[in-house]
């Protein structure tokens, strides 16, 4: 009943000249009285059966049913709402600080005699706690605490990685280049480290959220002041808008979400009509790298994340990108080795073994975390 | 422990002195040799079932107790030796004396597969009938006796048995009452009986002697319900014989379900003829009677109920609903609705068709552990629910190697996956089973307000 109105309106619209609403705003789940015939979320499901069938072999079936069962949350100590007991509140539920966890399991050995070994420079002052290994439970929803700031934010646990690899340090100036929602916004702007932090995202309506996100956690002073500066701009531009200006920069692109694809019909990315636009994805990912490398100054830092599987999606993009840079630029980027930072974490995260290039937490039924993709880059001075 | 002091071998208990050697253990210490064909024989063989002839004892036994006396019986443990004397096979001796001959009959010893006791006892009630009408002595003879194994003497060769070719099995209709002339011997010490009730008890435990309980069931039957008249007991073990049970079979199930014995008999006829009528009668019964003993204690309507679910809404053919029953008595006991949805499960679901779920037993299984090993397996990537053609892309692991394995070979071989992680799925999916209740109440109850609003 509603559908021929929202085709006139439509309609209207064309006449008018105003942009035609994206194709895949087409189908409203509220609106329409009949599903589609072969649910986008069975399309995922296929297609990951084809392509990581192949790419994981043997460990597919534990990554399959885990993507499709629940997901494990990390609950993201928020330094700013000043509570003194939310750590205590989180350990009493028998949940456990995972970055601390890590960081204090790499203690120097004494009767070495040599200098410890430089510890992989985790951004700090993240606090993030989870239940331990074949826990199921649930964190409780997040309060508001003296400041009227809400306690602690929940989020898959993995997203922070891509953020601790980064290795933030006092006074960086920091870009997150396809910022919402705004979890690992949220993470970098909690380090303390960001003297600047622009945050960007193409879509207005993601950048609305992440205004929310900010809202709720960071007080009003940081929000307005010069620190946070939030946009809606084409993230591929940035070479050209702020080349060489950050030195930390954080790419992590819209991908095929793998876990989310295959639960929400709601836009989803695997819908026939998206076909083209999720094909073109590794190319618009390799496009959003080059320009957060562009954006870096020499001797800077990236970090390229995706919550994909795909290695279309992940190592191919790096590569792609870093050759773009050299061959079209003659900048020169190396990747960093993360293996000291993965062994950290794997007690927390189940890493999958076999990455060219970056690392990648793999979702198990113990730690139903991820997936995670991560690349650490350093821009050669 | 008393020792015997009987010469030569004796049928009694009691521990022997060395160098004698006890019937029939080592078996050698008779020589058992059939009779030539005797009327007697051929009459008793002419019955249905295994040829257990009546022989002649060709030696003597010594034993211990006995005065020779015609009219006096015994009966103990033995063997059969069929013609030839090479094949053995367990059984029980029944001994007659009679003046100057001796009979010896063999019974089945309990739960020997080959004879259905039934008609065994019907024959040995025959024989020893006709024995009676011949021997009057007998007949009268209304005491229980002391262990009397007597002196028998040998039967001159040649001399048939003429004199019991009385014998005619089907001339008499089997019915218990020609049972309560039967005299039985009991190793135990027994008082003299006097009163009517007594002898009344003593023939209904030497008719259950008969059928093949031993004393130990037999006492422990009396007791197990006191109030339970011992005729009425009778009567309902005997009814559950005509229905093809066994007695070793039926004792344990009627220790585990002792309230059995209260079923009046036309309650238990009615039943008897309606699980015939489903097809349960004989041979199944057993089974039925194990796994749910309540099948003759629970409520017509109840039985219905299941009945015209797995014919009506699930479409179970006749005979696949008797092979159900059999092969999973618990069905019986189920809530209707659950079974329906079980059932739904395995069709619609799971895309079993109406063949795998009776002969998986599928139904017996708790829904719990079905939904969880199918989701299990099916998130895994290896189950898939085949299409509208019954195709599937992968081959589907087997519904036996699903759900009639243990947990441990289940995560080994189909799932192919740890048992930490089934953990933890199943701790999720019970999670979901609850939450996806609570949200379709929710739903229903949404929907209400919605009509209401129009």
């Amino acid at each position: 009943m509603a559908a021929p109105v929202v085709r006139s309106v439509r309609k209207l619209l064309k006449l008018v000249d105003f942009t035609s609403v994206p194709r895949r705003h087409r189908y409203k789940k509220k609106w329409a009285t009949t599903e589609p015939g072969f649910p986008a979320t069975r399309l995922a499901l296929q297609n990951f059966d084809m392509t990581y069938s192949v790419q994981f072999g043997d460990l597919w079936p534990s990554i399959r049913v885990s993507l499709l069962s629940e997901q494990k949350y990390g609950a993201l100590v928020n330094n700013f709402a000043a509570c003194d007991n939310v750590s205590a509140k989180l350990e009493q539920l028998s949940a456990k600080d995972f970055v601390n966890e890590a960081i204090s399991r790499q203690e120097p050995e004494p009767e070495s005699g040599l200098a410890p070994t430089p510890s992989p420079d985790c951004s700090p002052n993240l606090r993030c706690f989870t239940f331990s290994r074949g826990d199921v439970s649930r964190f409780p929803p997040a309060r508001p605490g003296s400041l009227g700031l809400l306690d602690y934010y929940l989020m898959d646990a993995a997203s922070l990685l891509p953020v601790l690899a980064l290795g933030l340090q006092p006074g960086d100036t920091v870009l997150d280049l396809c910022a919402a929602p705004g979890g690992k916004t949220l993470a970098l702007l909690q380090t303390g480290c960001c003297r600047n932090l622009a945050a960007n995202d193409l879509s207005t309506s993601r950048t609305g959220r992440l205004q929310k996100v900010l809202h709720s956690y960071v007080p009003q002073d940081i929000r307005d002041g010069n620190q946070v500066r939030v946009t809606s701009w084409d993230g591929r531009k940035w070479g050209e808008l702020e080349g060489d200006t950050y030195d930390r920069v954080l790419v992590d692109v819209p991908c095929t979400t793998d876990r989310h694809s295959l639960h929400e019909e709601e836009n989803n990315i695997f819908q026939r009509s998206r076909k083209k636009e999720r094909q073109m994805l590794p190319m618009l990912q390799a496009q959003l790298l080059a320009a957060g490398l562009l954006a870096t100054k020499p001797g800077g830092h990236v970090v390229y994340s995706t919550c994909s599987l795909s290695h279309l999606q992940n190592e191919y993009v790096v590569q792609g990108a870093i050759e773009l840079l050299a061959n079209q630029y003659s900048i020169q980027v190396q990747v960093e080795d993360l293996s000291h930072f993965r062994k950290l974490f794997m007690d927390t995260f189940c890493f999958f073994p076999s990455c060219q290039v970056g690392e990648l937490v793999i979702p198990n039924l113990m730690a139903n975390f991820g997936p995670m993709y991560f690349c650490k880059m350093h821009r050669l001075p | 422990s008393p020792v015997c002091t009987a010469e030569g071998s004796c049928l009694c208990k009691r521990q022997k002195p060395r160098g004698l050697k006890t019937w029939p253990r080592n078996g050698g210490t008779l020589a058992l040799r059939t009779a030539a064909d005797t009327d007697w024989r051929t009459d008793i063989v002419g019955q249905e079932g295994p040829p257990l002839p009546a022989i002649q004892l060709r030696s003597s036994l010594g034993l211990h107790g006995c005065s020779g006396q015609a009219g006096e019986i015994a009966i103990g443990p033995g063997f059969t030796a069929a013609a030839g004397g090479t094949c053995r096979r367990p059984c029980r001796w029944l001994f007659v004396i009679t003046s100057g001959l001796f009979v010896a009959i063999a019974l089945p010893a309990g739960g020997c597969i080959d004879s259905p006791v039934p008609d065994w006892h019907r024959l040995m009630t025959l024989s020893w009938t006709c024995l009676a009408r011949r021997t009057p002595h007998l007949r009268d003879c209304k005491r229980m006796s002391r262990s009397l194994f007597c002196k028998l003497t040998t039967v001159p060769s040649g001399e048939n048995l003429q004199e019991f070719s009385c014998v005619r099995p089907k001339t008499y209709v089997q019915e218990p009452e020609y049972r309560t002339h039967l005299v039985q011997c009991l190793h135990e010490e027994q008082k003299p009986f006097v009163d009517p009730k007594s002898v009344e008890l003593a023939n209904v435990i030497s008719s259950l002697q008969d059928m093949g309980f031993d004393q130990a069931h037999i006492n422990s039957l009396l007791n197990v319900q006191p109030c339970v008249h011992p005729q009425q007991l009778l009567d309902i073990i005997s009814e559950f014989l005509l229905l093809g049970l066994h007695p070793e079979p039926l004792f344990m199930v009627l220790k585990k379900s002792p309230q059995l014995l209260k079923l009046s008999p036309v309650q238990m006829k009615k039943r008897s003829s309606y699980l015939r009528k489903l097809g349960l009668g004989e041979g199944k019964l057993k089974r039925v009677l194990h796994g749910c003993p309540e099948v003759f204690t629970m409520r017509q309507r109840d039985i219905d109920g299941i009945v015209k679910v797995l014919k009506e809404r699930c479409m179970f053919t006749a005979q696949q609903i008797t092979e159900l029953l059999h092969r999973c008595p618990g069905v019986l006991q189920a809530d209707p609705s659950e079974l329906e949805y079980k059932f739904q499960y395995a069709y619609f679901r799971m895309g079993l068709k109406h063949l795998d779920i009776v002969k998986n037993d599928f139904l017996q299984y708790s829904i719990t552990k079905i939904k969880q090993r199918h989701m299990y397996l099916e998130r895994l990537g290896r189950y898939q629910t085949p299409d509208k053609k019954g195709q599937t892309q992968i081959p589907n692991p087997l519904l036996k190697d699903i759900l009639r394995v243990s947990e441990a070979e289940f995560l080994a071989r189909t799932a192919r996956s740890s048992a930490e992680e089934f953990e933890v799925f199943k701790k999720l999916l019970d999670r979901e089973e609850e939450e996806s209740e609570s949200h379709a109440s929710e739903e229903e109850e949404e929907d209400e307000e919605e009509e209401d609003e129009e």
